[in-house]
């Protein structure tokens, strides 16, 4: 069953790599599997609950979603790209503040989710911030801090764009 | 024990230490894991029937794909592992065991029949569908009243029925007592079947060690312990050649607090082939397999006097065991917990309980936040309303007239649980008020309808089990249950300190938390405190972190195990100063003399003394070493408590449930981390309105499982969460080390039948009696227009 191997190129957090997978291999698995990227994770194989969240081509995606192959020169943004081991990024001081993520496991896509929403809507209210989150599953924290983490990121944000 | 007042770092916020390397995709989760050479992936064939005899198994197909090592069997499996069944020892309970993966005859859609061992996890579910299993489908048995009929399936031959347990209780004089009621009230309410969806699915890896007989489970639990002795147990193979430990762990909620047949599976395998052998569950593996819990039917009539004083109560609980005992705790666990909470915060002194639990073709149920106690609360709190509805009493009078009142406390309940502090009365009237409850009912028109919605409150005073000790398991029948937890909590050399935990975090924030409590104990830096846990080859033997325990367990014994080190930092000290070791305090990473600061040393130098760093030697009589270890046994339970105090406006038109005001009051005693108790506040709450409104697991009638995809079982998302006003009471315990009460569950327990009540309480003007969870729109529309229309019929 396993098909012949087709070669996929993918420039991911800014590094162009070729690798050569089956057709059918997940984004995802590539990432994950090929790449070492493990900060991607799986929750749910079907698209719902948005842990796999990356950005594709500056657009959140679901890697579990998506087959590599069919990805073939795409730019891909994945949790270890958001700051490297720089200083956290603005997002990511917010969601520590706030205590927006418990096990963590799924907070890699909301950070994704934050970082495309807070580039379309720089100043959005809570219920802007609830629709933008409604792809994301969280079972620890209930939502209500991340909510808050995504308030006081869009903050900060904005006072690092008037500064800049 | 007296609660310690001298607490400096307890009862700050400080962020959490996790967080960095968790929000730079850093963790490793157990799929994360650096892969062993030769590693062998598994996947599972799963029973499509609910019952069956397995006439077959023709894996000539899949074993003949490439990459594929083998295809296994039950049989294959029988000579390695024994019947896998937990040790209860309570009367009423009938053992019942499984095969690890089915012989002869599966009893539930998911039940493992065979197992594949590939190269890669793409052929693994390349084989799936090559595996040929030939099956004569069998009568079966889904629902627990269905199973009690006395022409239903027998799942299990040697019991002879379903039931698998049964107890009962009755007070002194009971029926007497229940005569003395001048009402009586009868209600039965139900509950889904849920469970934890924690966003990383379960999976595990087991590893042979370069000393060969030597072997690494990865598995994320919460009990690691516990595992690694029922591994050891079925398997019979030492515990000293078993090494259990947890990757970091994606969200637990009880779930993941089970030893599982695919666990010991993992361990077979890789002493069988020596090969490193590693599993990873997928969605509808989770939800078609994992441990489900509640559904659970509660029958309750009580007798109260006309001043809504409650004589007496008999409670009747029947619980949904699923096919097979869950292990460790078997489904006497949510069944004991829902009679036991019951009494909760009020009075009641005239209790009678009867409570069973059937087998049926359906996943075992087990444990899942809250245990017992969402259901236990259901009843209750439903029946207060109830109580003030026929005697024309406001719902929170009728609560006022029977909670305990702060001078009872310490209060022993009628099932002998001691309730040492609470804050019950304080807790009911701050929710209220947050609330503004009067305005509310004053307000709160006759037909209930404004703007085409019909708005409700509702009310939940609750009590929290927390913290369970060796009493608290041996009286409800858990043998193989320890109670205790262990630390071991080391100065090392140059004075920074290591804190071993027989705990596994899932999240909790565990390794901030413990190293503030070390921290505050020994006078450190709390950055200068490193936490290992989840590692039984690191860490001394515990019960793990489940049924909040957490902080209550762990954080009292490395409160005691850091005390302990530090009497022998000022024994050296005292020494090496030539001092009274009574007068020194340990503070700034120092250990001084109060009224002579200067006189004093640093950590590191008492440490380089009892680590022979220097030329000053030891006093006689004194090991080395700067250490010390702590097994903390707590009380039979403690109890924390709360209030949830929801309005909430009902659609008439789509039987859609809107959240307008949520006021929760939490006292969960001794505070740790202010933040971190918030998290699990929120966390919780949002489950419970999970369960309240959308969450259920959906069996036919025959045990077909209708929804194993996060599609069909719905989460709560952002949306579906309103924002919750929060307010905490602090009544620290004064039986835990440093007055520490747990506070996991608490906003599940309180959530459910807050917003039951609440919606029943919007509709009850319409004649519409909501006794059941879930409430999703379909379902309330449904009891809306059968009021409707028997009101129609009525004119």
């Amino acid at each position: 069953m396993s098909a012949t191997k087709v070669t996929v190129r993918l420039t991911v957090n800014g590094k162009d790599y070729v690798r050569e997978v089956e057709p059918r291999y997940l984004l995802a698995d590539f990432l994950r599997h090929e790449l070492h990227l493990t900060g991607t994770h799986i929750g749910c194989e079907h698209g719902v609950c948005g842990a796999c969240t990356v950005l594709i081509n500056g657009k959140t995606g679901r890697s579990c979603l998506q087959f590599a192959a069919a990805l073939d020169g795409a730019e891909i943004t994945t949790v270890e790209g958001i700051a490297g081991d720089g200083p956290l990024h603005p997002v990511q001081e917010a969601f520590h503040e706030a205590h927006a993520l418990q096990c963590g496991y799924c907070t890699p896509g909301f950070l994704m989710t934050t970082i495309e929403f807070l580039g379309q809507n720089p100043d959005p209210d809570r219920d802007e911030i609830r629709q933008a989150l409604t792809n994301n599953m969280c079972r620890c924290t209930g939502y209500l801090n991340i909510i808050d983490a995504v308030e006081d990121a869009a903050k900060r944000l904005r006072e690092g764009a008037r500064e800049a | 024990m007296k609660a310690i007042e001298d607490f400096t770092l307890v009862g700050k916020t400080i962020l959490r230490r996790e967080d960095a390397y968790l929000m730079r995709g850093k963790a490793q989760f157990l799929d994360d894991l650096p892969e062993p050479k030769g590693l062998i992936h598994i996947a599972f064939v799963l029973s499509p029937y609910a019952r069956a005899d397995i006439l077959s198994v023709d894996a000539s197909a899949a074993k003949a794909l490439p990459g594929v090592i083998d295809v296994l069997t039950g049989r294959d499996f029988a000579g390695d592992i024994k019947l896998f069944a937990p040790v209860i020892e309570i009367g009423g309970y009938r053992p019942v065991g499984r095969p690890v993966v089915a012989v002869d005859r599966v009893n539930f859609v998911g039940e493992y029949v065979a197992v594949i061992l590939a190269e890669s996890p793409y052929v693994a579910q390349d084989a799936l569908d090559l595996v040929d299993v030939s099956y004569d489908p069998l009568p079966s048995v889904a629902g627990i009243r269905d199973a009690m009929k006395p022409d239903a399936p027998v799942l299990h031959d040697h019991l002879g029925d379903n039931l698998i347990f049964r107890t009962a209780f009755e007070t002194e004089g009971f029926a007497d007592r229940f005569a003395e009621g001048d009402v009586v009230l009868e209600e039965e309410f139900r509950l889904g079947r849920v469970t934890g969806v924690m966003i990383e699915p379960r999976g595990c890896m087991a590893c042979p060690d370069p000393i060969a007989t030597n072997l690494t489970l990865w598995t994320p639990t919460q009990i690691p312990h516990i595992v690694r002795t029922a591994i050891a147990d079925h398997l019979d193979i030492s515990e000293s050649v078993l090494r259990v430990v947890t990757p970091a762990v994606g969200g637990g909620f009880g779930t993941k607090a089970h030893v599982y047949p695919d666990e010991l599976i993992v361990v077979a395998l890789a002493r069988r082939y020596g090969r490193a052998v590693k599993w990873v569950q997928d969605r509808r593996e989770e939800l078609l397999t994992n441990a489900h819990a509640r559904e659970h039917i509660l029958k309750i009539r009580i007798a109260a006097k006309t001043d809504g004083e409650i004589r007496a109560v008999h409670l009747d609980v029947k619980t949904n065991c699923g096919a097979y005992p869950n292990h460790p705790y078997s489904p006497t666990l949510e069944a004991t917990a829902a009679v036991r909470m019951m009494p909760g915060p009020y009075r009641i002194r005239n209790y009678k309980y009867d409570v069973c639990s059937v087998t049926t073709n359906t996943a075992p149920t087990g444990a899942y936040r809250g245990t017992g106690q969402p259901s236990a609360f259901l009843a209750i709190e439903g029946m207060m309303d109830r109580i003030g509805r026929r005697l024309g009493l406001d719902p929170a009078d009728v609560r006022r007239r029977n909670v305990i009142r702060p001078e009872e406390f310490p209060y022993v309940n009628v099932v002998g649980v001691r309730y040492d502090t609470g804050s019950y009365s304080q807790s009911l009237e701050r929710g209220l008020e947050m609330i503004g409850y009067d305005a509310f009912r004053a307000a709160q028109p006759k037909d209930r309808l404004v703007d085409g919605k019909y708005r409700g409150i509702g009310i939940c005073n609750y009590t929290e089990v927390s913290g369970t000790g060796a009493p608290g398991w041996r009286v409800r029948g858990f043998a193989k249950m320890p109670g205790f937890d262990s630390s071991r909590v080391v100065v090392e050399p140059d004075g920074k300190v290591t804190v071993y935990i027989s705990q596994a975090d899932a999240g909790q924030g565990h390794y901030t938390t413990f190293a503030q409590l070390a921290a505050d104990r020994l006078g450190v830096d709390w950055a200068d405190v490193t936490v290992v846990e989840g590692d039984t080859s690191k860490t001394p033997y515990g019960t793990g972190t489940f049924a909040s325990r957490g902080s209550v367990v762990g954080g009292g014994t490395v409160i005691r195990c850091s005390e302990k080190v530090g009497v022998k930092i000022r024994r050296l000290a005292g020494y090496m100063l030539n001092a009274d070791p009574e007068r020194l305090v340990l503070r700034d990473g120092r250990v001084f003399d109060p009224d002579d600061a200067a006189r004093g040393l640093t950590l590191r130098e008492v440490a380089e003394t009892a680590y022979s760093m220097n030329n000053l030697g030891l006093p006689q009589g004194e090991e080395h070493g700067l250490e010390a270890t702590d097994y903390y046994d707590p009380p039979m339970v403690t109890m924390a408590n709360g209030t949830h105090v929801v309005q909430v406006a009902v659609d008439p038109q789509d039987g859609r449930i809107e959240i307008e005001r949520y006021a929760v009051v939490h006292d969960c005693g001794r505070v740790i981390n202010p933040k971190i108790v918030e998290g699990q506040v929120h966390g919780a709450t949002v489950q419970g309105i999970g369960e309240a409104l959308m969450e259920e697991i959906v069996y036919d009638a025959e045990g077909q499982h209708l929804n194993a995809n996060l599609l069909d079982y719905l989460l709560p998302t952002a949306m579906d969460v309103p924002d919750l006003e929060l307010s905490h009471i602090e009544t620290p315990s004064i039986d835990t080390v440093g007055g520490i009460k747990g506070a996991a569950e608490g906003g599940l327990t309180g959530a459910v039948p807050a917003l039951a009540n609440a919606v029943c309480d919007a509709l009850s003007g319409l004649g519409v009696n909501i006794t059941r969870v879930p409430l999703r729109p379909s379902f309330v529309l449904e009891q809306i227009r059968n009021a409707q229309a028997a009101g129609e019929g009525r004119t």
